[in-house]
């Protein structure tokens, strides 16, 4: 390794330094994976549940790629919901992607836009939070290094929430109805979000966004749903100010 | 649930909310500095959103017969502690 390391301009030893790094993302990102076997195993249920065809279901979990999004939009089409609505939803339900994209693009902006579509397309969750706090304070940014542990990060995690979201699916088939598993849905995004409601600003907006939820619940075309964000944004940045009074964080 | 037009419609929208999420900063990030007020607000969106969509589900209520307590809310109130307990998302 370290000898190989003295000829950096080698090719072979040029493929050994993108092996180490893949390896390293796949070591970080390896505590996640737990969590994402079980959440794909959830999610594959809950669609396979909310009436959706195998079909439909493995297409969903092949374009869509995004949990929280697929949870979300399953009671919405099962109800028939509009579909400018459920678009409006997916967008709500992936802002945070905004601003990891933003986080993120200092450390690839230098590639082809192909690639950075396809790194930006495959950055989830799990593999944001393995990446950011290794690199944060990284003095270069857009290495050979980073590009390939994160690569190492969130191609495992790819295949993996394929396979498991179809095992899911599979056995969404088998269980009875009796059991009301689409409510595993619910429960996996009450699993989702809490571990992100760590301060107390986020923890007043979800509060003041549930009030609304439950008291708005009855308004036509899930419009409660659009008046819980925004009192959940509207609580969160005046808890942030009071928390704050300088007005930063 | 509807019919496949429909479903595949909804799905391939579920796809470009993604896209646009996840890739709208890396293609075009050059172009798009995000102010530091938007990237603050933008941050209470996701959970907002998603309590709006456990809530109705877990305790509903109609205008005739008011709330409805039943074994979903009892089922996520026990979850809700376990989660909280053993910290595990």
């Amino acid at each position: 390794m370290l000898d190989l390391l003295t000829t950096p301009t080698s090719l072979s030893s040029l493929r050994e330094q993108k092996r180490a790094a893949f390896l390293l993302g796949l070591r970080a990102i390896a505590p996640g994976l737990v969590a994402l076997t079980i959440w794909g195993i959830v999610t594959g249920v809950a669609m396979s549940r909310s009436g959706l065809t195998d079909q439909t279901a493995a297409a969903m979990s092949l374009l869509v790629y995004a949990g929280s999004a697929q949870l979300t939009a399953l009671p919405l089409m099962a109800a028939g919901a509009p579909l400018w609505l459920i678009f409006a939803a997916g967008i709500i339900v992936n802002l945070r992607f905004v601003i990891f994209g933003a986080a993120l693009h200092p450390y690839f902006k230098d590639l082809s836009w192909r690639k950075r579509l396809v790194m930006g397309y495959l950055a989830v969750d799990i593999a944001f939070v393995a990446f950011m706090p290794r690199f944060h304070d990284a003095p270069r940014k857009g290495t050979l290094e980073q590009h390939w542990f994160f690569l190492g990060a969130v191609i495992p995690s790819w295949f993996l929430w394929q396979i498991t979201s179809l095992i899911g699916i599979s056995l969404g088939a088998v269980v009875p109805d009796s059991w009301s598993l689409d409510f595993a849905a619910t429960l996996a995004l009450l699993a989702l979000m809490l571990p992100l409601a760590n301060t107390r600003p986020i923890i007043l907006s979800v509060l003041a966004a549930a009030v609304m939820a439950w008291v708005a619940q009855t308004l036509p075309l899930r419009l409660g749903l659009l008046a819980a964000v925004v009192v959940g944004i509207l609580v969160g940045m005046w808890a942030e100010t009071k928390q704050n009074p300088r007005g930063r964080a | 649930m509807g019919d496949t037009l429909y479903l595949y419609s909804a799905i391939l929208l579920l796809a470009l909310c993604v896209v646009i999420c996840r890739t709208g900063y890396m293609v075009f990030g050059h172009y798009f500095p995000l102010p530091p007020k938007l990237r603050s607000a933008l941050r209470y969106a996701p959970l907002a959103a998603l309590v709006a969509i456990i809530v109705p589900d877990v305790l509903p209520w109609t205008q005739q017969a008011g709330p409805q307590f039943d074994l979903k809310f009892v089922a996520t109130g026990v979850s809700l502690l376990v989660f909280l307990a053993t910290r595990n998302g």
